[in-house]
């Protein structure tokens, strides 16, 4: 089951242009030698593709957000409604 | 087809028919019943549709031996079929009257509403996805094309729901959507690509096209695009085609021996500019 959906999930992330950022493997606890060599490999891949590129959107829409919480809809009917919310 | 809706009624096949009756000049969905069998006459098709069968799983979640009737289209069908496999309705208790849809080799003639879909604007094709675009064009573009594109797309969300509420496969009761520590409800704006993610996930071998989701997006996301997609993996994959029979679901808990491995992790690459 775990395969099916993590090599399902490596493909959903490659249509997103997220290629690569996701790997399975198993090690069992006597397997030190392996853990090892499999975080390293991983840990220099993932440096060489570089930074998460959805952080770039990420900080776009913080600030989109925030702005939206500072503009003033006060008397609007929703206000109840929205301090509930947050 | 009126007569053998009334026929059924009449004859305790089925207890409830699922339709389409004119209302104002509008096709709505209606719930036909012997006791108001005279309505039964104003029974209509039309290319307008509807997840019927959505309808019809929620009724069965109240009353499980409650007979069904309902027009089917071709989606309707397959919709009927992904529920049966995951024990949403009983197949005993559904009767289906086909009516004449997709076009096909056999049948030129189709009636749909999605036969004509919209024409997209010049920038959305520039900078975003063409929702009428075939599978193969969007794999066309590069990694970062590809994740700009989704993005400039899936920001659009205003979390509505509706592609969700539309949705005839959709029937969990507690929804990851609407969880607490998943995905809030409320705040805007909606986590990206979260929100759409965990959809396209819960569509793997179970999106069966209808493209009801896309005609209710306010916001004209290429929803059927992104689900065609994740259906295609599933097909690359299992070799599993959605809706086509009730054969187990490659993502069902119990079946058959896995035989796939894990990915390598493959040494770092160049990645593309």
């Amino acid at each position: 089951m775990t395969v099916k959906r993590i090599t399902f999930l490596q493909e959903l992330l490659s249509i997103l242009g997220l290629e690569g950022r996701l790997g399975l493997s198993w090690i069992s606890s006597a397997e030190a030698q392996k853990f090892v060599q499999v975080v390293t490999d991983f840990t220099e891949k993932i440096r060489s593709l570089g930074p998460n590129p959805l952080s770039t959107f990420s900080d776009t829409r913080k600030a989109a957000a925030a702005e939206l919480m500072r503009m003033d809809f006060k008397g609007d009917g929703y206000d109840q409604q929205r301090q509930s919310m947050a | 087809m009126i007569n053998n809706v009334k026929a059924w009624l009449e004859d305790g096949k089925i207890d409830i028919f699922l339709g389409y009756k004119e209302t104002d000049h509008h096709p709505l969905p209606h719930c036909f019943t012997k006791e108001r069998i005279e309505e039964v006459d104003d029974l209509v098709l039309s290319p307008a549709r509807y997840s019927l069968e959505k309808i019809a799983t929620h009724m069965a979640a109240v009353e499980p031996d409650i007979k069904i009737g309902m027009l089917t289209r071709d989606c309707n069908d397959r919709a009927l079929n992904v529920l049966y496999l995951w024990n949403q309705l009983n197949p005993d208790n559904v009767s289906t009257l086909p009516v004449n849809c997709c076009p096909s080799k056999l049948k030129e003639h189709g009636d749909c509403s999605y036969l004509e879909p919209e024409r997209m604007g010049a920038f959305k094709k520039q900078v975003g996805l063409d929702n009428n675009m075939g599978l193969e064009d969007l794999d066309s573009y590069g990694q970062k094309e590809r994740l700009e594109r989704w993005m400039y797309e899936f920001q659009k969300c205003i979390k509505c729901y509706g592609c969700r509420n539309i949705c005839p496969v959709c029937f969990c009761k507690e929804c990851s959507l609407e969880h607490d520590e998943l995905v809030k409800t409320g705040p805007l704006l909606p986590e990206v690509p979260i929100f759409h993610m965990v959809r396209a996930v819960h569509m793997a071998g179970r999106c069966i096209d209808c493209g009801l989701c896309e005609a209710a997006c306010p916001m004209d996301i290429p929803l059927r695009l992104l689900y065609g997609r994740v259906n295609q993996i599933v097909m690359d994959l299992f070799g599993y085609e959605t809706g086509s029979s009730t054969a187990n679901n490659p993502f069902s808990i119990l079946g058959d021996t896995v035989t796939l491995e894990p990915k390598p992790i493959e040494p770092a690459q160049t990645v593309n500019p």
